[in-house]
C-alpha cells in the first residue's frame, strides 16, 4: 500500500539531487569568479591607505591641482564598481541557495504529507542499491544548511564592509577566502556520489 | 522503558536542531522524521527535531542545543542518563510572528550596523527553525556577529512553540552584546532585601528617571543627579543594597575596591582609576550602569600635607567625577561607614548630590527583615517575627542574619542528635540570641553582662517597684495607652536612698523585664589620662546607645562620676566637663545627621483601625526611640540642680531603708534557700532590725547560717533561732536615724 507512495518521494529525492548537483555546479562557478574580485577590492583599499599615508604636499607631484581628491574619487569609483559586481555576484548566490531550499522544503512537504502511509521502518530501510528515505533527507537538509550559511558568511562580509575602516576593508579578501570550507563541499560531492547509483535507477 | 544514555552532540548535526534517536523509541513516541520534540534535563529543557540515529541504535540520545532554555546555554549538560519520559512531542505551527531579542559579540557591530541588515540576516538565520516561547536560540554555528537570538514573544500567543518560515514577521525589539546578556542571566538569584525600601527607591528612581525620561529632563533643563553617598554602620547592608537595587534595574554593575585600583608605581593608581571609569563609560553604551566605590574613605581619605600620594588619588576621583558629561548615563554610589573621613570636596552636589544615611534598623524594619530571612527557612508558626524583631534591639542586619543562621545550626544539631523535627522553632532563637550579640555594640565601653534579676527576688520596696515599672516597663508594655493619653517616656530616672538599699539590685530587676538593651558605666571606665577624653567616651556611649534603642543607660554612683558645678573647688575639672556632656546627650539641640534612623514616622491618632499589633508595633517605635538614663546615687544633695530638672532626670524616686513589712519580706527572700529551724521566728527578728538595711539583713542571715556551721561542724542540717540572734548581737546596724533624716528631704 505504501508503495506508489514511496515511489513518488523516491521520484521527489531524484529531483533534488538532480537540482543539488546542477546548482552546485553553478556555486562553484560563481564563487570562482568572485575571488579577483575580492582581490581587486583588497588592492583598491590597500591604494587608498597608501594614498593616506603619503603627503603629496612634499613630493614632485605636487604641482597637479586637487591631486589628493581626485585620486580619492577615482578609487572609490573603482570600489564602488567591484562591489556592484559582487554583489551581482551574490544574487546569483542567492539564487542558487533559493533553489535549493525550495526544492529540499517542497520534498520534504512531500514526506510530511505521507508520514501516515509511511512507517519508520519502511522510511529507515536501506538496501544495496539505495539509501534510506531518512539518511537522503538529511544529506539533502545538511546540504541546504551549508549553501545558507555559507551565503549568510559572505553577504555578513560584504554588508559590514564601511568606507572609512580601511582596514576592514583591507583584510576582505583573506577572511572571503577563510570562509571556504572544503570538508562540506566535499561531503556534498560525496553525498552525490552516494545516491549516483539511486538516481540512474529508473 | 530503559534509561536513554545522554551523548555530546555529533559535530556534523551542529546547528541542524536535530535530536538523534533510535528508530523504535521514535516509533513508539508517535515521531516522524523531523517532529519536534521538547526533551527536559536536569536545569532546563530543549527543543528538537527527532530523527533517527544512522547506527539506528537505541539507548543513546544526542541533541543540539539549538534551541533551549536560557539556563542551558551557559551550563550545558552531557553524560546523564534520561527517562524516556522527559521526552514529550509538541505540536509546532507555522507562526505569525515573533519578538525577538538579538544578542551580538561586539559593542562595536551593535554601534555600526543597520538595522535594517540585522533583521534582514536574523530573518535568515531563523528561517526553518522550531522556537520556544522565552527560549534561546543558539546562532553561533553561523559564525557571524549575532551569537543568540532570545524569543520574547510569539504569536499567535496561545501556542508555546512554533516553526519560523519565510513568511512569518520578525520583530526586533532590542540588541544586546553577549557579555550584557550572560551577566544578567547570572543574575537570576537574587538575595532578598528587608527593610530598606525607601532608599531602594530612592536609589532606583536615580537610576530609571534619566533613562525613562530623557527628553523631560533636558527639556526642564536639569542636570540628572550623577552620584549618592551611602552612610551607615557596618552591616546595615549597604552594599547588599546596591547589588540588589541593580539587579531589578537590570543594569551592569562595576565595583570598584578600594585596595584594587591601588598600585604600587607612582601614577598607576590613578590610571587603575580612570580605566575603571571607561569601563563604566563602555558599559553605560547597553543601558544603565553604576559605578559602585565600595568602603569611599579608603579610596579618598581627607587631604593632609601636600605630598601624600593619596592625594593624587583623590585629585582624580574629583576630576574624573566632574568630568562626567550629560551623555554619560551612568550613576556613582559611593559607601562608607565613616563619612567624617571622606575628603570635603567629595560631598558636594555636582558629585555626590545626594547622601543617604541607612541606621541601625528599626523594630519595624527588623521585623521586615527577619521575615525576609526566614522565608527560605523551614520555621514553626509558633515564632514570632514581632516578638523576635523586639528583643533584637541594637541587631544590624548582619546580626540578624547571623542570628537566623545559628538559630538554623541549632535546629540542624538537635536533628541530627534525633530529637525535634526539621523546623526552626523559638527555643532556637532563645539559644541564638545568648551567642549573637548586636555588632553595634561590641568594643563599647558600657556592655555587660547582667544576671537576670526577677522582682520577686527583691523583698518589700512596693512602692518603688510600681514607680520603677512606670517609668521603665510600661512604656514598652502599653505603648497605645501611652501615645493615646499624649505621655512620653521619662528621659531619666534617679535612685536615691541609703547605701545597701538595693538601688542596683533595682535596675538589675528593671533590665531584665524589659528586653532593653542595657549599657553600665562607671568612673572607671570613663577617666582617662588625656584631656577631653573621657568627654569623648561619654559621647560615644550615647551615641551607641541611641543607636540601638530602647536602650538603659545605668549610670551608678552618678555623685562620683559628674559632680556638681556649685559647690565644685576646681570649676574646670573633669567632673564638670563630663558633666556638660551629660546635661547635652540627655536634652541637647538635637542629633547628629549621621545618626538618623528609619524615617520619621507621625502617629496618626485618626484613621481606620487596621491591624492591631502592626499598630502596636507603630506606638512602640515612636514612643520608644530615646535612651533612657538611669541613675544611682546614695548622695543626692552632690548632685547639680540642673540634671534634676525635668526633662533630664525627671522622675526622683527614693529607695526608703525598709521598714517593718519589707524587712520581713526581705528575710524571707534571703533565707528562701535556707534550712530553717521551726524555732525561728522571723517577725521577732524584724523588730530586732530597726536601722538594717537590706544588705544588713542579708548579711545577718549569711552570719547565722555560718554560727550552725561553726557550732555543729559541717553536720548542721537547720538554722536555728539562737544562731540568729547571736549574730544580731554582734552586728549593728549600718543606718542611722539621722542619716535617714537627710534622705527624707527630697533633693531640690
Amino acid at each position: 500500500m505504501s508503495k506508489p507512495v514511496l515511489t513518488s518521494l523516491h521520484q521527489a529525492l531524484r529531483k533534488s539531487f538532480q537540482c543539488l548537483e546542477n546548482n552546485q555546479k553553478v556555486w562553484e562557478n560563481v564563487l570562482a569568479e568572485c575571488s579577483p574580485l575580492m582581490v581587486s577590492l583588497g588592492n583598491l583599499a590597500e591604494q587608498s591607505t597608501a594614498l593616506s599615508n603619503v603627503q603629496i604636499s612634499n613630493t614632485p607631484l605636487r604641482a597637479f591641482p586637487d591631486l589628493e581628491e581626485r585620486l580619492r574619487f577615482k578609487l572609490l569609483q573603482a570600489t564602488d564598481t567591484v562591489l556592484n559586481k559582487l554583489s551581482e555576484k551574490m544574487s546569483s548566490l542567492q539564487s542558487v541557495r533559493d533553489a535549493i531550499s525550495n526544492q529540499v522544503s517542497a520534498v520534504f512537504q512531500l514526506y510530511e504529507q505521507s508520514t501516515d502511509s509511511l512507517d519508520l521502518l519502511t522510511v529507515t530501510e536501506r538496501s544495496a542499491i539505495a539509501p534510506s528515505v531518512a539518511d537522503m533527507l538529511e544529506w539533502l537538509q545538511d546540504a541546504e544548511r551549508h549553501y545558507r550559511q555559507q551565503f549568510l558568511r559572505r553577504k555578513t562580509l560584504l554588508q559590514t564592509l564601511r568606507a572609512d575602516n580601511l582596514s576592514l576593508l583591507e583584510s576582505a579578501p583573506k577572511r572571503w577566502k577563510s570562509l571556504e570550507s572544503p570538508s562540506a563541499e566535499d561531503n556534498i560531492t560525496d553525498t552525490l556520489c552516494k545516491v549516483s547509483f539511486f538516481m540512474e535507477s529508473p | 522503558m530503559k534509561s536513554l544514555r545522554l551523548l555530546s552532540v555529533d559535530p556534523s548535526d551542529q546547528g541542524s536542531q536535530r535530536c538523534r534517536l533510535g528508530p523504535g523509541l521514535m516509533s513508539a513516541l508517535g515521531l516522524s522524521l523531523g517532529s519536534p520534540l521538547l526533551v527536559s534535563v536536569p536545569g532546563g529543557s530543549c527543543l528538537c527535531t527527532a530523527w533517527p540515529r544512522p547506527d539506528l541504535a537505541e539507548g543513546f540520545l544526542q541533541m543540539d542545543l539549538k534551541c533551549s532554555s536560557p539556563s542551558l546555554i551557559s551550563h550545558p549538560c552531557t553524560h546523564l542518563d534520561l527517562d524516556p519520559g522527559q521526552l514529550t512531542p509538541v505540536p509546532c505551527l507555522k507562526l505569525k510572528g515573533v519578538k525577538i531579542t538579538v544578542v551580538v559579540q561586539s559593542v562595536d557591530f551593535r554601534k555600526h550596523t543597520p538595522p535594517r541588515l540585522i533583521h534582514e540576516l536574523v530573518k535568515d538565520m531563523l528561517k526553518g527553525v522550531h522556537v520556544h516561547n522565552k527560549y534561546v536560540i543558539n546562532l553561533q554555528d553561523f559564525d557571524t556577529e549575532i551569537k543568540y537570538v532570545v524569543i520574547e514573544s510569539i504569536n499567535p500567543e496561545s501556542a508555546i512553540a512554533g516553526y519560523i518560515t519565510s513568511k512569518t514577521a520578525v520583530e526586533i525589539t532590542g540588541v544586546q552584546t553577549v557579555r550584557h546578556y550572560r551577566s544578567r542571566l547570572q543574575k537570576q538569584h537574587t538575595v532578598p532585601l528587608g527593610g530598606l525600601e525607601e532608599v531602594s527607591a530612592s536609589l532606583r528612581e536615580m537610576l530609571e528617571l534619566p533613562l525613562l525620561y530623557p527628553r523631560t529632563l533636558s527639556s526642564i533643563g536639569v542636570l540628572c543627579p550623577r552620584g549618592m553617598l551611602l552612610v551607615g554602620p557596618p552591616g546595615v547592608g549597604k552594599t547588599l543594597l546596591v547589588h540588589t537595587v541593580v539587579e531589578e534595574v537590570g543594569a551592569s554593575l562595576v565595583v570598584v575596591r578600594g585596595p584594587e585600583v591601588v598600585g604600587s608605581r607612582p601614577g598607576e593608581s590613578e590610571a587603575m582609576l580612570r580605566a575603571v571609569f571607561e569601563q563604566a563609560r563602555a558599559a553605560t553604551e547597553e543601558g544603565p550602569c553604576v559605578l559602585f566605590l565600595d568602603e569611599l574613605d579608603s579610596l579618598s581619605p581627607r587631604r593632609t600635607g601636600s605630598t601624600a600620594p593619596e592625594n593624587r588619588l583623590v585629585a582624580q576621583l574629583l576630576t574624573l567625577m566632574d568630568g562626567m558629561d550629560q551623555s554619560d548615563h551612568f550613576l556613582i554610589v559611593g559607601a562608607t561607614n565613616r563619612p567624617d573621613s571622606l575628603d570635603p570636596a567629595l560631598r558636594r552636589p555636582g558629585r555626590f548630590d545626594r547622601e543617604v544615611i541607612i541606621g541601625a534598623p528599626t523594630l519595624q524594619q527588623r521585623k521586615a527583615i527577619l521575615s525576609v530571612l526566614c522565608t527560605r527557612m523551614p520555621t514553626c508558626p509558633s515564632v514570632d517575627m514581632a516578638e523576635l524583631a523586639q528583643r533584637t534591639t541594637g541587631y544590624v542586619g548582619a546580626d540578624l542574619s547571623a542570628l537566623c543562621r545559628e538559630a538554623a545550626m541549632h535546629a540542624l544539631r538537635e536533628e541530627s542528635k534525633g530529637s525535634g523535627g526539621q523546623a526552626v522553632g523559638m527555643k532556637h532563637f532563645q539559644e541564638a540570641l545568648k551567642s549573637v550579640r548586636p555588632s553595634c555594640l561590641r568594643s563599647s565601653l558600657g556592655r555587660t553582662d547582667l544576671s537576670p534579676v526577677s522582682w520577686e527576688q527583691i523583698g518589700g520596696l512596693d512602692e518603688v517597684k510600681l514607680r520603677l515599672r512606670q517609668s521603665i516597663e510600661w512604656p514598652m508594655r502599653y505603648p497605645e495607652a501611652f501615645v493615646r493619653l499624649g505621655l512620653c517616656r521619662p528621659h531619666g530616672v534617679l535612685l536615691y536612698g541609703p547605701p545597701g538599699c538595693a538601688k542596683t539590685t533595682l535596675v538589675r530587676a528593671a533590665a531584665t523585664s524589659s528586653h532593653c538593651a542595657f549599657l553600665s558605666v562607671s568612673g572607671a571606665d570613663l577617666y582617662s589620662p588625656y584631656v577631653g577624653d573621657s568627654e569623648k567616651a561619654l559621647a560615644q556611649l550615647f551615641r551607641q546607645a541611641r543607636a540601638c534603642t530602647p536602650c538603659i543607660l545605668f549610670l551608678d554612683e552618678i555623685d562620683s562620676l559628674v559632680g556638681s558645678r556649685s559647690n565644685s573647688q576646681t570649676p574646670n575639672s573633669v567632673q564638670t566637663r563630663l558633666l556638660s556632656v551629660l546635661l547635652n546627650e540627655m536634652d541637647g539641640i538635637g542629633l547628629k545627621t549621621l545618626e538618623r534612623r528609619g524615617t520619621e514616622k507621625i502617629l496618626q491618632t485618626e484613621g481606620v483601625e487596621e491591624n492591631h499589633t502592626q499598630e502596636q508595633l507603630d506606638c512602640q517605635e515612636v514612643s520608644n526611640k530615646d535612651v533612657m538614663v538611669v541613675a544611682a546615687t546614695n548622695r543626692p544633695d552632690c548632685l547639680d540642680s540642673a540634671l534634676l530638672r525635668p526633662g533630664r532626670l525627671e522622675h526622683i524616686i527614693h529607695v526608703p531603708p525598709p521598714d517593718q513589712q519589707a524587712r520581713l519580706a526581705i528575710l524571707k527572700a534571703c533565707t528562701k534557700s535556707m534550712p530553717l529551724s521551726v524555732d525561728v521566728c522571723l517577725e521577732e527578728l524584724v523588730a530586732k532590725t530597726e536601722l538594717y538595711s537590706g544588705a544588713d539583713l542579708e548579711n545577718l542571715c549569711k552570719e547565722a547560717a555560718l554560727l550552725a556551721l561553726q557550732e555543729e561542724n559541717m553536720e548542721a542540717s537547720a538554722i536555728k533561732h539562737t544562731y540568729f540572734l547571736r549574730a544580731l548581737s554582734k552586728m549593728r546596724p549600718s543606718l542611722t536615724a539621722q542619716q535617714i533624716h537627710t534622705y527624707q528631704t527630697p533633693p531640690k
